[in-house]
């Protein structure tokens, strides 16, 4: 060979070389051979058993823990849910088949293409759920067609179900699918598309306890995705049982007070915090969220102008009216601006600051003592005692007094609510604090705002003369991971306001219910009931117009039974329910007796 | 300072058959690996770029130099999978160091050392007929890290140690009595390990390429499945992803050493036909380039990289159509995987090498 004349004779090794690339080359038509008989040879064969030999992992949901009420009747439990499933790969004529099956399950196709759309990631032989709780009739129409439409399958489900439907849905919560957005943010590493969710309430508080882990089943299914037998199975473990501190009873009549109102009411334990009701009003079905609702639905639901979905009792923000009354009483005594003796004339109207400031009572009270000024719940005599204390240590007393915080309930979203400051003033507002603001915070005005759970851990706080307590709602769990929130401890209240004030400023309470005053209509005989009304002037006057309401005003009552040793605090606001002692002290005068009738036999006053 | 004149003789058409193949392994292995989390796809396009720059790195040093430390090399490979036997439990999983990021498999590495140092031995050797000493110094050679592997264990990459010395000594002229002496060696060393060495899986796994469906749950699952898959793709394919057997999760090691039975199922027959081509004109090349190596180390370097990637592709092939026992060997460049990516392109690049240095005054 000319080219290696100069270099050693490599001829020898080169020939070699090509020989073994003859092999090689050679064994790589060999193998081509083979795949041609697999492929083209043995092709039906092969393609047969690839259509019936598929397997398809399927997750076995776990039963998701029970929630009851303190006697165990069951407020969410599960049952077997029939879904109707389409297996896109099975679709002849897609638009076609997607018209048909919507004709038969009487949803619009168009619903049934945005539903198909969130899943196109998964694989085309992966059933998607269209439609489910179908009732008998609709799975023996669908296993009826099953021939004309292999792309429909009907699965068996367990979904939860809650079976008095409104009651209490604002404290279970309900449940939602994952968005793929949130399975994306890895939050949720062992949920898959379709899976459900505690959203609100006691639902999403304990989604750890309450979901137990999935199992996971292997099965073989054929070309409809029908199933030929399993080939593993990992069994699921359900998830932990809660039960609640509601009182079935008292949740349902507060539920049925509410009705046509829009409002909340809290029942609670002052002596542990034990939520024993806890409505809010208007209400939705949770049941809905389950089945899935249509596009429509959810817009309906969700662009209402009452917020059936807004917890009104740990979300709601209202001015506590009068009810601050009780503040400003307990504030000034344990401040010594005023002592219990202390008496003011009221006129119907007073100016402070150069600016007049009126009482609900046009003609005024005349000269009262603090006693009658709650009972009658005096404006007058409370802008003087505002003017006394300052905005500085009436904050420091509605702060003590658990306005202003969360109060720790067991359900997520609770707001803050407000108790102005000159400092807030300045940082959150960007200007001065003005005297006049005072006076109406004395009267629970102005810029300052409570929810409805505030307003009951608040009453039981004076209940108890001092003692805190944190609001909850779980009762008892078989699971160590969650326990119930503390009994009543002694707050800071009880270290920096004597008992014997509190005394002063519940006599007042008892005698706004016991004797004339403006909540007797919260009055149970023999209960001892100590109660406060409040009527707040509303913060926009635009929202009432915008419903095209006549403006009232919200009605609020608060108050606890019985006197000494209490055992039960009632909140109750209505929202546009007009004055406080025509609207809400009845309807907390019924719970008080639907409790003492539960509780109290014979009664102990 | 690297010459024009080696730039103007790199084979860029050998380099675009290379990356092409490569890229290639990425669409299938999107197709097989999309819908379970690890973004293999990308991960493996990192690789390719890594071993692409690893393999420009290369060039810049003569095969001649690296052939000079090839002992280095060598003794030092030998040294790591030496210290991952008493060690593996605490930093290896198997044949595999976990590094900080990453996990590196010196096996696979392993076979550059050994193609570099039969290369520097038998370059020395220019007689027709191997003589016993060589044979046995070049067997000792490959023995070594070849029980090392073994034992770790990984038998499959251990396996395609050997090709390269028994390709080293039938060039350097073995008489064919030899050969079929070395064969019916490996035959009774093949007996001797299925006695004393075989796991019972790997055992499994040999006895069900004969009868792939005696037990279909079991060892012959994996065989049967692979064949169904490549089977049900017929001429054309089932299309890009819409393979059943592959999506279905219903394929072992999908992206990894089962790659092949994705093609044959989402591509069909014309698929297969089309890769296989393509490997061909790749090894072909590959081979061919020996004519242009200036002396006899670049014609065994060259040699034993065309036989390196011919063989994994062939027990690869075989093995996922059912016509050899599974023993855990890639798909060169098409698998899944940075170490054995990473070995076939510093072969290639040594092949570059040989080929650009062809002139002995450079």
């Amino acid at each position: 060979m000319e080219k290696y004349k100069f270099y050693e004779d490599l001829s020898l090794i080169l020939s070699r070389t090509n020989k073994v690339f003859a092999v090689v080359s050679l064994l790589i038509l060999v193998l081509v051979f083979f795949c041609w008989k697999v492929q083209i040879l043995d092709y039906k064969k092969y393609w047969n058993l690839a259509e019936a030999n598929r397997t398809r992992e399927s997750v076995i949901i776990a039963p998701r823990g029970l929630i009851t009420d303190r006697n165990d009747i069951i407020l969410a439990e599960n049952s077997a849910s029939f879904n109707a499933s389409i297996i896109r790969e099975n679709c002849r004529d897609y638009d076609r088949s997607l018209g048909e099956i919507g004709q038969l399950l009487e949803v619009a196709p168009e619903d049934l293409k945005t539903r198909i759309a969130k899943f196109e990631s998964l694989p085309l032989f992966w059933p998607i759920v269209v439609k489910d709780n179908l009732d008998v009739k609709d799975v023996s129409r669908i296993e009826s067609r099953r021939l004309e439409l292999p792309e429909l399958t009907v699965e068996i489900d367990p979904r939860r179900y809650y079976p008095f439907g409104s009651l209490a849905a604002h404290v279970i919560g309900y449940m939602q699918e994952l968005s793929e957005a949130e399975l994306k943010s890895e939050a949720y590493p062992e949920k898959s598309l379709g899976d459900m969710i505690g959203r609100t309430g006691v639902e999403r508080q304990y989604e750890s306890v309450l979901v137990g882990s999935d199992g996971r089943r292997l099965e073989i299914v054929d070309s409809q995705g029908r199933s030929r037998g399993e080939t593993s199975r990992q069994e699921p473990t359900p998830g932990h049982d809660l039960q609640l501190t509601l009182d079935f009873d008292l949740q349902q009549r507060a539920t049925q007070l509410l009705e046509g109102r829009e409002g909340a009411i809290i029942v609670l334990d002052p002596r542990n915090g034990e939520v024993l009701a806890l409505a809010s009003f208007p209400t939705y079905d949770p049941n809905k969220f389950i089945t899935r609702f249509s596009p429509q639905e959810w817009m309906d639901l969700i662009s209402r102008a009452d917020h059936p979905l807004e917890n009104r009792a740990i979300r709601g923000l209202y001015a506590p009216g009068s009810l601050f009354k009780l503040t400003m009483a307990l504030g000034a005594l344990n401040s010594g601006v005023i002592s219990e003796q202390t008496s003011f004339f009221c006129a119907g109207s007073a100016n402070f600051y150069g600016r007049p400031f009126n009482c609900w009572q046009r003609g005024g009270h005349g000269t009262l003592s603090l006693a009658d000024a709650i009972r009658f719940s005096c404006n007058v005599y409370f802008y003087n005692v505002g003017r006394r204390m300052g905005i500085d240590r009436i904050a420091e007393h509605a702060k003590l007094l658990g306005l202003g915080e969360k109060t720790g309930i067991d359900i997520p979203g609770e707001k803050e609510g407000l108790v102005p400051t000159p400092e807030w003033s300045r940082s959150t507002r960007k200007s001065d604090w003005y005297p006049g603001e005072t006076i109406s915070v004395s009267i629970g005005q102005g810029p300052l705002v409570v929810t409805p759970l505030q307003v009951a851990v608040h009453t039981a706080i004076i209940a108890n003369r001092g003692h805190g307590v944190v609001p909850h709602l779980l009762m008892s769990s078989d699971s160590p991971q969650v326990q119930p929130s503390g009994a009543a401890s002694s707050g800071p209240a009880a270290e920096k306001i004597k008992a014997d004030l509190f005394d002063k400023v519940i006599r007042g309470m008892w005698k706004s219910t016991n004797e004339e005053g403006t909540s007797r209509g919260a009055k149970v005989k023999d209960f001892g009931v100590c109660g406060k009304t409040g009527s707040t002037q509303l913060v926009s006057r635009e929202r009432a117009e915008k419903l095209g309401r006549t403006l009232k005003t919200h009605s609020w009552f608060t108050g606890f039974a019985p006197r000494d040793n209490p055992r039960v605090v009632v909140t109750v606001l209505v929202e546009y329910g007009g004055m406080g002692g025509a609207t809400a002290a009845p309807l907390a005068g019924q719970l008080f007796s639907l409790y003492k009738e539960k509780n109290d036999r014979p009664a102990i006053d | 300072m690297i010459d024009r004149r080696l730039i103007e003789n790199v084979d860029w058409f050998l380099i675009g058959l290379l990356v092409l193949n490569s890229l290639l392994g990425v669409v299938v292995i999107y197709s097989a690996s999309h819908y379970v989390p690890g973004d293999y796809h990308w991960r493996q396009l990192v690789f390719i770029g890594a071993s692409l720059l690893a393999l420009f790195l290369l060039l810049l040093v003569d095969y001649q130099v690296l052939m000079t430390f090839s002992f280095y090399f060598y003794g030092a490979v030998v040294f790591v999978l030496l210290i991952m036997l008493p060690f593996g439990r605490f930093i290896s999983k198997g044949s595999w160091i976990k590094l900080r990021y990453f996990q590196v498999q010196p096996s696979e590495l392993a076979k550059v050392a050994i193609i570099l140092v039969l290369a520097r031995l038998f370059s020395e050797y220019k007689k027709n007929q191997v003589s016993t000493t060589a044979a046995l110094t070049s067997s000792g050679l490959v023995g070594l890290p070849f029980i090392l592997v073994a034992l770790q264990p990984d038998l499959g990459t251990a396996v395609s140690f050997f090709p390269l010395l028994l390709g080293s000594l039938i060039l350097a002229g073995l008489k064919r009595n030899a050969v079929i002496g070395i064969l019916i060696l490996a035959f009774l060393a093949g007996i001797a390990g299925w006695n004393f060495y075989l796991k019972d899986y790997q055992k499994e796994r040999l006895s069900t390429v004969v009868f792939p469906s005696r037990d279909p749950q079991g060892a012959g699952y994996h065989i049967l499945q692979s064949k169904i898959a490549i089977g049900s793709g017929g001429f054309l394919g089932k299309g890009f992803a819409r393979g059943s057997q592959s999506q279905l999760k219903f394929l072992p090691a999908r992206h990894t050493d089962f790659v092949f039975s994705v093609i044959g199922e989402e591509f069909g027959f014309l698929g297969i036909i089309s890769v296989l081509l393509l490997y061909y004109l790749f090894i072909r090349r590959l081979f061919r380039s020996a004519g242009k190596s200036r002396d006899r180390a670049g014609v065994y370097i060259i040699f034993m990289v065309g036989l390196m990637i011919s063989f994994q592709l062939l027990v690869n092939v075989a093995m996922v159509i059912g016509i050899f026992p599974i023993v855990g060997i890639p798909l060169p460049l098409l698998s899944y995987g940075g170490s054995s990516l990473l070995a076939n392109y510093l072969g290639v690049g040594l092949v570059l090498n040989v080929k650009m240095r062809r002139f002995a005054n450079i």
